[in-house]
């Protein structure tokens, strides 16, 4: 290119009309012109519908009163330290989303192992696994509240059958029950990822440990999982964001209870918000998990950038 | 594989199957239960009768009608309007110089880190001022465009020669004309990988229509079956019902688009 423009420059230049000048100044700034005329919609909506609402919510939570018209400055956050309804809440999507996100890595990954041979059947198999994913959590809620509810449900009912003990499921020990329901549903997910991750790892590198006599359980966590590092990383980074985020499990199998053992922070928020109309308080709520989100993707994100230096 | 482990496998893969499948099948059985069936005490697997009666007086005891054209008017206007313009901006994004590219670019892109739940109350009072609860506008407003779907949509337009671009310049079409004629026609697969992912998840959201509507006939399904559920706490079988129609357009989708919705899941975990 430098040197096409340099000969040219070299050569005698013909005798030229003046250059006609484009209506509306160069090339350049016709090009940025339309770019910004193209882009108009976006930025309005990122403006109005993502910049406007967190300004927004950082202003109300530094609000108080039953309007949220009366300045407390950093009184909400002070509050929510202090709150034992807070630091439960906190502490059980702590453990919602460690749990979900742990099930969703071993689950998801034996998964994709499993379904990644040449078998017949597979699309079939990996579809029938997928499928809850895509399934609303509404009715994911409900269904699953069917059936273990304590009198009506079928699971208390099958292992009747099967002379096992039954249980109330959401009284003796409902995290952990919402947990599994969860992975139930995004199990399937992740192992579609996995199986990305698995599909891209060169066949030679199998080939050449098979070779050097490598056995499978070697091959596993000497070239697997290592090369598998980057899509774990960015499994858990999401399956961590959206188990923070939870909500459905909480306002349709549990309610929160009982006596606050699954209060899901967003559930929790959600309640603060339009059950008690407590705005400023409910913003203040929201912008901490906003923080630990954060603070969690950038750990996750940083150990991540490390964990690749070794390869 | 030794035979024997290929049977383990087999086994394990039917077993983890049947895990996901069957619950929903219980629904479909539940659906068509008898109300004294659902309650009496003891799980129906399957029905002494079908119910298919079921399915009717689900749209006589709720506006369930109402609840269908809302999530249908909802997931389809906010897909439309993802179609529309995800594909231009990340077209910009790809092709276009112009100052500021890179800040606004962020800037949108920082947008996927902020969740659903930190625009709720700011939303909800927005729309409230507005009047705009209950209504279409506040349901599809918010989520007309998201930094996903443009990211996206520009990894695809990127490879595009930018030499057939300027062919269609040359030959005189207009910047629109350059982009309906010759981008757009390249990027089908990724438009339809989009659109599928962007009506299903819209399909089932829950949260925002949850907040944003307070009467009955303006719900969308999930919102629809479980405040339903909760008023008349007893009426499973009509749950369930609601449940698998609202299963009904995933279902066809999955039939019909399996690989692109598979291929599509594997995309987004490529970054």
């Amino acid at each position: 290119m430098a040197l096409k423009t340099a000969v040219r420059e070299r050569s005698p230049r013909p005798p030229q009309p003046a250059p006609r000048r484009p209506k509306g100044g160069t090339l350049q700034a016709r090009r940025a012109r339309t770019a910004y005329l193209f882009l108009t919609p976006a930025l309005l909506f990122f403006a109005l519908f993502f910049y406007m609402p967190i300004a927004d919510i950082v202003n109300t939570s530094m609000h108080s009163g039953p309007q949220a018209d009366r300045f407390s400055g950093l009184g909400n956050y002070v509050d929510a330290f202090g709150d034992p309804s807070v630091r439960n809440s906190f502490s059980v999507t702590l453990i919602f989303a460690v749990g979900t996100t742990v099930g969703a890595i071993v689950l998801g990954l034996a998964l994709a192992l499993l379904v990644n041979r040449p078998l017949r059947g597979r699309t079939l198999i990996r579809l029938a696994l997928l499928v809850p994913y895509l399934t609303s959590v509404a009715v994911v809620g409900l269904l699953w509240r069917n059936i273990l509810d304590p009198q009506l449900g079928i699971l208390n009912r099958m292992l009747t059958e099967f002379g096992l003990p039954t249980q109330a499921w959401l009284n003796t020990d409902p995290l952990a029950t919402i947990i599994l329901v969860t992975l139930w549903q995004i199990a399937g997910y992740t192992m579609i990822l996995f199986l990305a991750g698995l599909q891209g790892i060169p066949e030679v590198y199998y080939e050449a440990a098979t070779i050097d006599g490598a056995n499978q359980w070697q091959q596993f966590w000497r070239i697997t999982l290592p090369l598998l590092a980057p899509t774990t990383l960015f499994v858990s980074v999401m399956a961590v964001i959206s188990g923070l985020q939870a909500f459905g499990q909480a306002y349709i199998i549990t309610n929160g209870g009982p006596a606050d053992a699954t209060d899901l922070y967003v559930f929790h928020v959600f309640e603060v918000a339009f059950r008690s109309r407590d705005f400023g308080y409910s913003s203040a709520l929201s912008v901490l998990l906003l923080f630990v989100i954060i603070a969690f993707t950038a750990v996750q994100l940083r150990a991540g950038r490390r964990g690749e230096v070794q390869y | 594989m030794t035979r024997f482990g290929r049977i383990a496998v087999y086994v394990t893969l039917l077993a983890a199957s049947a895990v996901t499948i069957v619950p929903l099948l219980y629904m479909l059985t539940l659906s068509l239960q008898t109300e004294g069936e659902t309650l009496s005490g003891e799980a129906v697997l399957l029905p002494e009768t079908p119910q298919w009666g079921n399915y009717v007086t689900l749209f006589e005891e709720a506006p369930f009608g109402n609840f269908i054209i809302n999530s249908l008017v909802v997931a389809g206007g906010i897909t439309l309007a993802h179609l529309v313009f995800d594909p231009m901006i990340g077209y910009v994004f790809a092709k276009f110089d112009f100052p500021l590219k890179n800040t606004i670019f962020v800037a949108i892109l920082a947008t996927l880190m902020i969740p659903l739940f930190v625009r709720m109350i700011p939303l909800y009072v927005m729309m409230s001022n507005l009047g705009w609860l209950n209504s279409y506008q506040a349901l599809i407003l918010p989520f007309v465009m998201d930094g996903f779907g443009i990211f996206l949509m520009r990894q695809f337009i990127q490879p595009i020669p930018d030499d057939l671009l300027d062919a269609g310049r040359v030959d005189g079409a207009s910047e629109f004309a350059v982009y309906r004629r010759v981008v757009l026609p390249q990027v089908k697969p990724a438009l339809a990988v989009l659109g599928l992912f962007t009506f299903v998840f819209q399909w089932n959201e829950f949260l925002w229509p949850l907040v944003a509507t307070t009467t009955e006939d303006m719900r969308t399904i999930p919102v629809g079956l479980t405040l339903f559920n909760q008023e008349h706490f007893t009426l499973w079988h009509l749950t369930a019902a609601g449940s698998v129609i609202m299963f009904v357009p995933t279902a066809l989708i999955l039939v019909f688009a399996q690989r692109y919705f598979v291929r599509g899941i594997a995309l987004t975990g490529l970054k």
